[in-house]
């Protein structure tokens, strides 16, 4: 990266070999919102928690779920602006790769180019490693996928999975709820009750997002109207 | 005498029902003088996709290897086969790469699809895609051969046939070519597998 | 305004006569010989994109050696424009008299042309001279005519072999004016392939059937490694008795003759 006298890496082992600082990393994901997803049979959910810290912010100008390609979504929990710039180099890579074949760049390809830049940050001189943990939600040839990537660059494929705040109650609750028939709908609903379960105060369609990918591969955030009806089924 | 003409070729592919095939010729010549009889310019990336290249040997050589090796690298990488719609738009876009330093080839891509239905391309020297349902040709007397299809070919042959029309047209239009000839070799492509034919041809 | 009064003016060659030393009138001949351009010449587009677009036999083989009875001449039959092959069935052997062969490269027209028009000048000798021309005086002539078109864009590679009073006879002439007499030569873009065979095998003592078959060969090697040579393999030969034509084989028939094992 950059050159100079302090372009070394600032990710250096500790004397237990640890990276502490991908260490800390993480602790700012687990102190992110709480995201989860969940792939159903014929697609895949994504939601967040979006609460804004002062009653004073226009919450409808938060985003938080953002549109990598159009059958491809992602989520995250921890630091926003970190989340931009992958957004726009997974962007960038999904074009190139269309670009180059004339056909959607799939899933995993996709995680493996936001994975590989993830990593370059842990090893590289004057940067630091990012503060979010993914959620990435696709359906292409190969079926619905839902995929996580960590600071450190490692990347794992789940049927269901949450970070950020609370994640161990969630993850514990999609445990109970998950079974292989569900369908998307079901996944929708299942994502809503774990939301609210670790959710501080009550939930509305303002101040949560969900995000779904089904069969059409088309990737899609929900309208909060659409999350309104949703949450108006599971109560 | 263009550069593309340097070493001499004719190629045709053609579509059948549920085949393909290519037939290319095998001479390999320094402007006038004929230095092989045996010269490969038709390759198989996978069960599915044929490819020939038409023009400069030595460019016809590089753009090959290198196109094999990003089928390799696309198979590692995606665990599965280039479909033969993204191997097309992986040709053009390699040539395109080389804009303003170009591989001296015009490319000839024949294969069969997901469902096993014909698909068939051609490409100008710097990967300009032609999509056709017939036939394309390329070459040095690209025209002499264009002449032979249009009048010889017919829709949903069977490979049998297939073979039949793309060998008489390759070899009545070379004989009619003074850089290309000397042999040929046509490939048949059905969802079974090809099948690669030597043609005797006239030897001058 | 530019004068150009000289284009309707009747065109006197610039050097009429000068390939006629004995000063026959020949004027009703020359009226059917292509005019010679004067300062016209400076007002054609291009001599050599012009050129292009005449020249129909570019590549060819054409050979012919002496030998101890009689000389050999071999030819291909292959006419091209370009990549394209114009016709697989041209005569390359121009039969000017009983005694006397041209062979044909370049310009299929300019050598067509001037060889029949040698003919009717070897002709005319026979008449005024009572006896036939030697292939001496013969390709003379045609040097003599061939000088005078120097420069005008002509594209000629010829060998005029024939029999006379001293025995055979062979020279080799183009265009540009040269006239060589020799034992063996071969003229063509084929011709370094033909010189392969016919230099390692060429003996001035060999038999007729030896003699005609490494003009077969030779024509064979070229049109199989020459691009722009091919077609028909034909055979002349000439001795005490004027030429006879003695074979005409495929090239690619013979191909599989010479190489039985190939696929």
């Amino acid at each position: 990266m950059a050159d100079g006298a302090y372009s070394f890496s600032l990710t250096t082992f500790s004397p237990s070999g640890k990276l502490v600082q991908i260490e800390y990393a993480l602790n700012a994901v687990a102190a992110g919102s709480t995201s989860l997803g969940i792939r159903a049979k014929n697609g895949v959910v994504i939601a967040t928690e979006k609460k804004a810290p002062t009653i004073l912010i226009d919450e409808t100008s938060l985003q938080k779920i953002c549109m990598l390609t159009s059958s491809i979504g992602a989520v995250y929990s921890g630091m926003g602006p970190d989340f931009r710039v992958l957004v726009a180099k997974g962007r960038k890579a999904a074009q190139a790769y269309f670009r180059i074949y004339r056909e959607e760049i799939p899933a995993l390809q996709l995680v493996r180019e936001l994975a590989a830049v993830m990593q370059e940050f842990t090893q590289s001189g004057g940067v630091r490693p990012f503060g979010i943990s993914l959620l990435l939600a696709g359906f292409d040839h190969a079926g619905p996928h839902l995929y996580q990537v960590d600071p450190s660059g490692s990347f794992v494929a789940w049927k269901a999975n949450a970070i950020g705040k609370n994640f161990v109650n969630a993850k514990s609750f999609l445990e109970k709820r998950l079974n292989d028939e569900m369908e998307l709908e079901d996944a929708i609903h299942t994502a809503l009750l774990t939301l609210k379960e670790g959710f501080d105060g009550l939930v509305d369609e303002h101040n949560i997002e969900i995000a779904v990918v089904s069969d059409d591969k088309r990737f899609r955030i929900l309208s909060p109207a659409e999350i309104k009806d949703y949450l108006a089924e599971v109560d | 005498m263009s550069i593309s003409q340097y070493n001499g070729s004719a190629m045709i592919a053609m579509t059948g029902k549920g085949c393909v095939g290519i037939a290319a010729d095998r001479r390999l010549g320094i402007r006038n003088m004929t230095k092989a009889c045996d010269f490969k310019k038709v390759f198989q990336v996978n069960d599915k996709i044929l490819v020939g290249f038409s023009g400069l040997a030595t460019d016809l050589q590089t753009l090959e290897q290198r196109l094999r090796m990003r089928c390799n690298m696309y198979k590692l990488r995606e665990e599965r086969e280039i479909s033969i719609e993204a191997f097309g738009n992986l040709v053009a876009s390699m040539q395109y790469e080389k804009r303003f330093g170009y591989y001296f080839v015009e490319p000839v891509i024949a294969g069969l699809k997901a469902d096993n239905s014909p698909y068939l391309m051609s490409s100008d020297i710097i990967g300009a895609q032609c999509f056709k349902d017939d036939f394309v040709v390329a070459g040095d007397t690209a025209e002499t051969l264009f002449g032979m299809c249009e009048s010889v070919y017919r829709p949903d042959l069977g490979p049998e046939e297939l073979f039949e029309v793309l060998s008489q047209c390759l070899l009545s239009g070379v004989d009619r070519d003074c850089l290309a000839g000397w042999g040929a070799t046509v490939y048949i492509m059905t969802p079974e597998g090809v099948r690669e034919t030597h043609l005797k041809g006239r030897m001058d | 305004m530019m004068d150009l009064a000289f284009l309707d003016a009747p065109f006197t060659p610039a050097c009429a006569g000068t390939d006629e030393p004995d000063g026959h009138a020949l004027d009703a001949l020359d009226a059917a010989r292509p005019a010679m351009l004067g300062p016209q010449r400076a007002l054609m587009p291009n001599l050599s994109e012009v050129q292009e677009h005449l020249k129909i036999v570019h590549g060819t083989t054409t050979l012919a050696f002496k030998y101890k009875s009689g000389v050999v001449v071999a030819v291909d039959s292959r006419a091209s424009a370009g990549a394209y092959i114009a016709s697989q069935n041209v005569k390359k052997v121009i039969e000017i008299n009983q005694f006397l062969l041209g062979t044909m490269a370049g310009g299929a027209a300019d050598c067509q042309y001037w060889q029949r028009y040698l003919g009717m000048r070897c002709r005319l000798f026979e008449l005024n001279h009572k006896e036939r021309i030697s292939v001496a005086a013969a390709s003379k002539l045609f040097q003599n005519i061939l000088c005078g078109y120097r420069g005008y864009g002509l594209s000629i590679g010829t060998m005029v072999a024939g029999w006379d009073h001293k025995g055979p006879g062979l020279y080799y002439l183009d265009s540009e004016g040269a006239r060589i007499e020799g034992n063996l030569f071969s003229v063509g873009s084929g011709s370094l392939f033909a010189y392969g065979i016919l230099d390692s095998n060429y003996k001035y003592d060999m038999e007729f059937a030896d003699a005609i078959e490494l003009g077969r060969r030779a024509i064979y090697h070229a049109t199989h490694n020459d691009a722009y040579s091919g077609g028909t393999v034909r055979v002349y030969h000439i001795d005490g008795k004027g030429w006879r034509r003695i074979s005409e084989d495929d090239a690619t028939v013979l191909h599989y003759q010479y190489n039985p094992g190939k696929k």
